[in-house]
């Protein structure tokens, strides 16, 4: 019985999306659009958070400066005690050699390092911390090392960092609240056009009561309408936004080539999922509040 | 006081002490009681106004009596929980005056409608459409829609979903207050067949011949309360009539 039920509803929600297809399509038009800005809002969210993690692995790392005084069993007991610590990822030695070496393979040093006599530069320990939120902590650890440089102890910009992390969470705050006013509107959206279905189909739901339909019987096919035009909407949404994406993120970079934006394909199957899920909800969602005042018996 | 013909079955219809007065304060029925046996078959006439379809929307369940009580076949309509409600009215036929078709759905389609929210195999909705066409005499007619039906033939299709699911019950809302005399009276011969088979009929209705002529129960409603219960009644009191003839 409840096969055939559900032939029902999926018979009538089919014949029901053909025979007010004026309505239907405004319903879908309307989603696609939602999902569209919805769509947009997780791309540029998922590029943020790609330039963000770039950000975070270089300062996540910080560099420990070594007194040229400090004994080397010292500094080797010291990089083992940050090895052992859950925060660290992992500890590099650099020495006075080393660090210099690289200081003068860099071509922006270039003029600077003629000019260099001697080896002013410090030896030190790089540490790549697990989050940003303990670059602090491990900053002050090594501050506090007896055998840090105590007039450049560390490259920690703590500044730079905090901003980051606030940054970060007012990115990540402002697209869920951009992505909860789309909710809300696409559900109102979606409510007012299955509404208006609903208001054409009243004799019929009213003939459904009468002859003892229950009320899944009568709601069931305008929810799956819903859910039909939601992923009918989702699915051209989705059609537009990964044709536009590489288009997009090239113009962008040509264009802002600081920030370091990437095309990503392997977002698209997550954006797919989310999309064709959440059209599906938002259409199943609207139609269930949409015709509840006209099922209620 | 209860108001019942001396019938020896079982009420499977009775109203106890009720009140209707809608939220706008009118009081559409006061203190109706009434008792109908299994197979009664009953007219409720009265002015416009009187309280006759407040009575039948009472009995659907449409409304809620404001005081009082009404039990259909052991159930008391005003206590019986909403998600109850499909399964009340699959008990009951309804037949009303606009015959409430579905336009865009064929004869054959909004007769099976009222089986496949039953969620009734497809053999068995065939079988039964088919035997409720026969009764009503729209066999051949399947597959044309109300739109090119003439009102008796709509009105029939109407009853043949009504009676397609064997209810117990049929409640006529003024069935024949859109048809002429002739489709009335083929109508109404109908509804005598259906009550021949068993099942109980309330018709509510303003046509005098009809009821003149067949002579059933009838229940005079008046200002909202019952004015007289004749057991094989006319349309109008025949005291009341020789007294304004007098």
């Amino acid at each position: 019985m409840m096969l055939r039920n559900l032939k029902f509803a999926l018979n009538s929600a089919w014949q029901s999306f053909w025979r007010n297809l004026a309505v239907s399509l405004a319903a879908v038009l309307s989603i696609t659009l939602i999902l569209i800005l919805a769509g947009i809002n997780l791309l540029v969210g998922h590029a943020f958070s790609q330039v963000l993690d770039g950000f975070r692995v270089k300062v996540s790392e910080i560099s420990i400066n070594v007194a040229d005084d400090t004994p080397l069993q010292t500094t080797y007991e010291f990089q083992q005690q940050l090895a052992a610590d859950p925060r660290v990822i992992s500890v590099q030695f650099v020495t006075k050699d080393e660090a210099l070496a690289r200081f003068k393979a860099d071509p922006q040093n270039f003029v600077l390092a003629q000019q260099i006599s001697g080896n002013p530069l410090d030896a030190k320990l790089d540490v790549q911390v697990k989050s940003l939120d303990d670059v602090a902590a491990i900053d002050a650890l090594g501050r506090h090392w007896s055998g840090v440089d105590p007039t450049d102890p560390t490259n920690y910009q703590g500044d730079f960092v905090s901003r980051m992390l606030s940054l970060s969470s007012w990115l990540n705050l402002a697209g869920i609240a951009l992505m909860l006013i789309l909710v809300i509107v696409s559900v109102v959206i979606v409510m007012n056009t299955i509404r208006t279905a609903v208001y054409h189909r009243r004799k019929e739901i009213e003939v459904m009561k009468l002859v003892g339909a229950t009320e899944w019987f009568v709601r069931g096919p305008f929810v799956l309408e819903g859910v039909m035009t939601g992923l009918i909407a989702a699915a051209i949404a989705l059609a537009l936004l990964v044709v536009a994406y590489e288009p997009a993120v090239a113009r962008f970079k040509s264009d802002i080539a600081f920030i370091p934006l990437s095309y990503d394909p392997a977002f698209i199957s997550s954006l797919a999922r989310d999309l064709l899920l959440g059209g599906a909800m938002l259409g199943a969602l609207g139609s269930y509040i949409g015709v509840r005042r006209y099922v209620r018996v | 006081m209860v108001l019942t013909p001396d019938f020896d079955t079982r009420p499977v219809i009775t109203f106890q002490h009720v009140f209707k007065t809608y939220p706008t304060g009118t009081q559409a029925l006061r203190d109706i009681n009434l008792e109908v046996p299994q197979g009664d078959f009953l007219f409720l006439v009265g002015p416009s106004g009187a309280g006759k379809s407040t009575l039948v929307r009472l009995l659907i369940r449409e409304e809620k009596p404001t005081r009082g009580k009404i039990f259909v076949d052991g159930i008391e309509l005003g206590r019986m929980k909403r998600r109850r409600l499909p399964f009340y009215r699959r008990k009951v036929g309804l037949v009303f005056q606009d015959f409430k078709l579905l336009p865009n759905l064929t004869v054959y389609e909004n007769i099976a409608f009222a089986l496949r929210v039953l969620g009734e195999p497809d053999h068995h909705v065939r079988s039964r459409v088919a035997e409720a066409l026969d009764t009503v005499s729209l066999s051949g007619k399947e597959h044309t829609y109300p739109a090119n039906l003439s009102g008796g033939e709509q009105q029939r299709v109407a009853i043949a979903r009504a009676l397609v699911h064997a209810p117990r019950f049929i409640i006529a809302d003024e069935p024949t207050g859109n048809l002429d005399p002739a489709t009335a009276w083929e109508i109404m011969q109908l509804f005598l067949r259906i009550n021949a088979r068993g099942a109980t009929v309330v018709m509510a209705t303003h046509n005098r011949e009809i009821v003149d002529l067949l002579r059933r129960r009838v229940v005079a409603i008046d200002a909202g309360q019952v004015a007289r219960d004749d057991r094989s009644g006319r349309y109008h009191d025949d005291v009341a009539q020789s007294q304004v003839r007098a």
